[in-house]
């Protein structure tokens, strides 16, 4: 155990070992083949509940229907693309959601330009191909190799970033549901249960178009940034408590109002419109994701907590939002300056003080 | 066929059986059938319960004096979906409405009786009392509706779906054969009373409908029919109510009931406003997708409508060039299934099937199937009824104001001319009769957005005389039907206008064009559009980019500012958008002003305008707009045109002094600067203010020292541009200028002038020629 406390970061099931064996436990459900948990079950696990006398954490806040959708496709044993933004807890949903299926969210391939179609398929050791020739001893199986023997769920992160032949070495698998090996003359077999989750970045540099073939042998679900302001507010609050336990920073909490306030300019430059909706305004063209907005709040800790008094002041802030909203676009200056005198100055005491700071920096 | 009837009969022998059960809380009474409206499991099972009670008399929740309507439908002519109709003779216009889609029960239950020869009568209130109960309303706040929709949002809560329409399509109208669907409504109705009895005037007035319908019912029995030979269809709200015990509304009670003059008629109804504003609080958000509901009821087969709503999806995408694959269609069937069991439920809902094909055949966006989906759940069905059957709210409005504007006389078949005076009548008594031109000009307006071709606008010569309209008038059998079509709009000219205008409005996607509706909405005097158009410009402006755009829609509401008063309408909402408008101009100009000479006409122009907008309005920033005037007049790189247009300007306002301009003639004429640059700057600087221009000697010695440094070949290249800055500028002007360079010259002014405003002689003209062949690109 204490090696445990250690770790950096623990794979989702053995973080939340505890709700599972719960959520297992109070089974009454009929379970998938392959499934460790009935799909209801899985959708407790996700958005929250109880499991018993066992409170269950919600880990993905808002659009419950999403998950619902995520869930009852991989019921019908099509793979699953989750799509959107940067920051949108794509990867976050698909580790949970394997953790609660499996009870093992770890056979990942990390998608990159230099992803190959062995790391997909399987590889040879090469010292032990050359000495005996092909062997099933020699042969490297990859994490989707493992998932259709076991009749489990492979995860696949930025499959966009990997170029476009290794992206079609999946359509065979996903048709086919087997894998062959010609050098062995095999034919592994995916066994029931087994699925993809794929996740892929629509707003981002260097990723591949997918081609259709492709796109049509997944279910495809769009993570959108969250619906309200409350669940945004919800997310971050969260995750900030939980970053500045890990990384020790010392500053307080931000208060209820900081966090609003970000939260509010994030989502109205995001949506391109005031909350109330009356005014609609230039969106800029970086992502203003909520990750972002949890890592601008950690930054401002960090900047109040080693050079400041430990409270984020306004000053923190501006600063944070100048280098999160303007990044380098000349036309993002212009969507902030724009916001800055249509919005920000118009909404009174409490946040003139932010006014002036960006003012400022402007 | 036979086969099929035999079958048909088997299956009624044994729902006999079933329903035998239920029938029996009836005992000694008619049969009563609660339904929810626009129901396709309802008009099903009404259908299944009248087969098997065969009644002599069928009575249906409606206004009673609506019986007599009821022979349109004999015929078997009219094709819903159509709506009844009933409407106050006086104004306010005040209208009920009864549509009936092919699966509204009540209208089967109709059918039924026609094709059995049983009678039919409709039993609630007359439409002459419900109108006249709505003008009461209006005046106490209703708490029961408050009631209903918390009663509706705990449903929500419970049920886990998004909302109580997808619990009543899981648990109602998913084929609940037999008595499952009968007695599932009479829960629901029976609870829902109890939550919401006593509370509020929406309940009193039931307490009246409920006695009345009970008198209804008791004559019917009093007449001589046996109580097991009638069937009453109502909503399942009402049925608790009409049970037998309490009594029916008294003679004398009915007298005391408020009575207003109604009109009644049929009139063709649409699917789009069914789903709309469908006038029974139950709502029917996809007519089509419940259309394909009734259809699996008859098919017989439970799953029809989610198999046939998934392929007319893909069947619309691929109509419109989007791909969809059969596979598609195959995976989104399975995935709601799988999404339906998920909540325990066999059969998919609608919101399963949305997601399902939002999922694989748009790819995860909703936007890729958003027309499809509309579509195949909305659809552009729209009722037929036989010629001559209505008569609408709509025409009677017309007519009313043709009355009520002293325009009866030009409603004849040959054209008649009327001009209008917009202005206040002083010599009048009535402000009716003062503003009479004003109101007819809405009116007639308001027509000419509905596309209805009574009267036809004629633009006045006298381009700025806002006061004045003139209009040709005349009456065509094709402007009647034009304004019965007006009537799915909206129930009276106004509303119908202000719905088309809203329409357009929303369509629009350039700002120039919603500028435009915002002009129409204040010629059809409709405050609301307007402040609703300009919500939409508000949104569109945003994305506006090209500031002659930006400063034409400028100079567009700038005018309605100013000039709206005519119409005794304020542009007060369009101040904010006007100024996030300016703002933006301010914004975009500088760097928009890099461009060639073709564009920089255009945009000397937008410059222009802005600056009329900024002096016309105190509410619009003086500080911002000088100060980009000045970055625009003192920046090098951008068309020198537009610089010295810039310069004019901040002469005109007095931002300018001599030292300063003297500095900016010497810079941009100063030797080294390109010749055709120099005179475009001097060029942009003549276009504006010219005798103060004239004026300053200092201007006039700056450019005689440029010309004066200039070798042979630039003072040709020169003159060419020069030529032009001076060309529109007339003989006076020409003179003046002359005087000045008279005494710059120390000549004598009079002989100047003569040479400068003599023609050119052939050879002058000559040389003129050759320089505009001349290539400059050598130099």
């Amino acid at each position: 155990m204490a090696q445990e406390t250690m770790v950096q970061r623990l794979p989702a099931e053995q973080m939340f070992q505890k709700e599972i064996n719960a959520l297992i436990k109070a089974e009454q459900d009929p379970i998938p083949t392959g499934w460790k948990m009935s799909p209801k079950s899985v959708l407790t696990y996700i958005t929250g509940g109880k499991a018993g006398r066992t409170v269950i954490t919600p880990k993905y806040i808002g659009h419950k229907r999403l998950v619902e959708i995520a869930i009852a496709t991989l019921v019908t044993d099509r793979a699953l693309l989750l799509i959107g933004e940067p920051g949108t807890a794509k990867s976050w949903l698909s580790e949970h959601l394997s953790a609660a299926i499996n009870g093992d969210s770890t056979k990942v391939i990390q998608g990159t330009a230099g992803t190959t179609e062995e790391q997909i398929r399987y590889s040879w050791n090469y010292a032990m191909l050359i000495a005996q020739g092909p062997s099933p001893e020699a042969m490297l199986k990859s994490p989707v190799y493992h998932a259709m023997e076991t009749g489990t769920i492979a995860r696949l992160e930025e499959i966009s970033r990997c170029a476009s032949e290794v992206q079609d070495a999946l359509i065979s698998i996903l048709s086919e549901k087997r894998i062959s090996v010609s050098e062995l003359g095999l034919e592994v077999p995916a066994q029931k249960g087994f699925s993809v989750i794929a996740t892929a970045n629509t707003r981002d540099k260097g990723v591949n178009e997918m081609s259709a073939a492709l796109k049509r042998r997944f279910n495809i679900v769009v993570l959108p940034a969250p619906a309200d302001l409350e669940s945004e507010m919800d997310i971050v609050k969260t995750r900030v408590t939980q970053l500045s336990e890990n990384l020790d920073l010392n500053a307080s909490l931000p208060q209820q109002e900081v966090v609003e306030k970000v939260c509010t300019i994030f989502r109205e430059l995001r949506l391109g419109a005031t909350l109330d909706g009356k005014q609609k305004l230039k969106p800029t063209t970086g992502v203003l994701s909520t990750a972002e907005a949890i890592s601008l709040l950690a930054n401002s800790m960090a900047l109040a907590g080693s050079f400041g008094n430990g409270t984020i002041t306004d000053y923190d802030l501006a600063a944070g939002l100048q280098g999160a909203i303007v990044k380098d676009d000349e036309k993002d200056s212009l969507a902030w300056k724009e916001y800055l005198e249509n919005v920000l100055r118009k909404r009174g005491a409490a946040w003139s003080g932010l006014y002036k700071e960006c003012k400022e920096l402007n | 066929m036979g086969e099929n009837l035999q079958r048909h009969q088997s299956d009624q022998a044994d729902r006999t059986e079933e329903f035998q059960g239920d029938l029996a809380d009836c005992k000694g009474g008619p049969v009563l059938f609660g339904i929810r409206h626009l129901s396709p499991a309802g008009a099903w099972n009404v259908r299944k319960l009248l087969d098997q009670v065969k009644p002599q008399l069928v009575l249906v929740e409606g206004p009673s004096d609506f019986t007599e309507e009821l022979e349109v439908l004999a015929d078997g002519k009219a094709k819903p979906p159509i709506a009844l109709m009933a409407y106050t003779s006086e104004s306010p216009v005040r209208t009920l409405l009864y549509p009936f889609a092919e699966y509204s029960p009540e209208y089967q239950a109709i059918l039924w009786a026609q094709q059995h020869q049983a009678e039919c009568r409709f039993i609630d209130l007359p439409s002459s009392v419900f109108l006249a109960f709505s003008d009461a309303k209006e005046n106490s706040e209703d708490v029961g509706e408050e009631e209903r929709i918390s009663v509706y949002r705990r449903l929500d809560e419970l049920s886990g779906e998004d909302s109580h329409e997808t619990f009543w399509e899981r648990t109602m109208e998913h084929f609940s054969e037999g008595d499952g669907y009968r007695k599932g409504a009479k829960a629901f109705g029976k609870q829902l009373r109890e939550l919401t009895e006593g509370r509020g005037c929406e309940d009193a007035k039931n307490v009246v409908r409920e006695a009345y319908m009970r008198r209804q019912i008791q004559e019917a029995i009093s007449s001589g029919i046996l109580p097991e030979k009638i069937v009453v269809v109502t909503g399942a709200y009402h049925t608790e109510g009409l049970r037998g015990g309490l009594p029916g509304l008294s003679d004398a009670e009915c007298k005391r009931l408020p009575m207003v003059e109604t009109q009644k008629t049929w009139m063709p109804y649409s699917y789009y406003r069914l789903s709309s504003r469908s006038g029974y609080g139950a709502g029917n958000k996809a007519p089509a997708y419940y259309g394909l509901l009734w259809q699996g009821y008859q098919k017989g087969e439970a799953d029809y409508a989610a198999r046939s709503y998934l392929s007319k999806l893909a069947f619309w995408q691929r109509q419109n060039g989007n791909v969809v694959s059969s596979a598609e269609v195959i995976e989104a069937v399975r995935l709601s299934f799988s999404l339906a069991s998920l909540h325990g439920y066999q059969i998919p809902a609608l919101r399963d099937l949305r997601d399902a094909a939002v999922t694989c055949m748009g790819h995860g966006n909703f936007g890729e199937i958003a027309q499809a989906v509309a579509d195949t759940e909305i659809g552009t069905e729209i009722g037929f009824l036989p010629q001559g059957v209505s008569r609408t709210s709509v025409q009677n409005d017309f007519y009313r104001l043709l009355e009520e504007l002293h325009l009866r006389r030009y409603c004849s078949v040959t054209a008649d001319e009327l001009d209008l005076d917009l202005r206040e009548k002083l010599s009048v008594k009535s402000e009716k009769a003062a503003f009479l031109d004003r109101e007819r000009s809405f009116f007639l307006h308001r027509l000419r957005v509905l596309g209805i071709s009574f009267a036809s606008w004629q633009k006045v010569q006298q381009e700025k005389a806002t006061w004045a309209e003139h209009w040709i008038m005349r009456w065509t059998p094709e402007a009647e039907i034009e304004i019965v079509e007006a009537q799915l709009k909206g129930d009276t000219i106004l509303l119908a206008a202000s719905f088309q205008l809203k329409e357009e409005a929303e369509k629009e996607e350039g700002i120039a064009g919603v500028a435009k509706m915002i002009e129409e909405s204040f010629l059809c005097g409709i405050p609301q559009m307007i402040s609703y158009a300009t919500s939409i410009l508000q949104r569109i402006a945003v994305e506006a980019a090209a500031v002659g755009e930006i400063a034409k829609t400028v100079q567009s509401l700038s005018l309605v500012i100013q000039y709206g008063s005519i119409r005794k309408l304020s542009g007060e909402a369009l101040v904010p958008v006007l100024q996030q408008l300016f703002l933006r101009a301010c914004l975009l100009l500088p760097e928009s002003c890099v461009c060639d000479d073709p564009a920089s006409r255009e945009l000397t122009e937008s410059i222009g305008m802005l600056n009329e907008a900024a002096l016309s309005h105190e509410f619009l920033s003086e500080e911002e707009w000088i100060a980009v005037v000045k970055e625009l007049a003192k920046r090098d790189d951008l068309n020198t045109r537009i610089s010295g247009y810039a310069v004019a300007i901040l002469l005109e306002r007095g931002q300018f002094t001599n030292a300063e301009l003297a500095l900016q003639v010497e810079r941009r004429l100063s030797k080294g600067v390109p010749a055709d640059l120099g005179a475009g700057w001097f060029e942009g600087l003549s276009q504006k203010n010219r005798y103060a221009l004239i004026a300053r000697m200092s201007l006039w010695e700056s450019l005689d020292q440029y010309l004066a440094t200039l070798d042979d070949e630039e003072f040709k290249r020169a003159l060419l541009f020069l030529r032009r800055a001076f060309a529109d500028f007339t003989a006076r002007e020409k003179s003046d200028i002359a005087e000045n360079l008279g005494e710059l010259w120390q000549l004598n002014p009079s002989q100047v002038s003569e040479a400068v405003n003599a023609p050119l002689t052939q050879e002058a003209l000559g040389m003129l020629e050759e320089l505009d062949d001349f290539d400059f690109g050598d130099i």
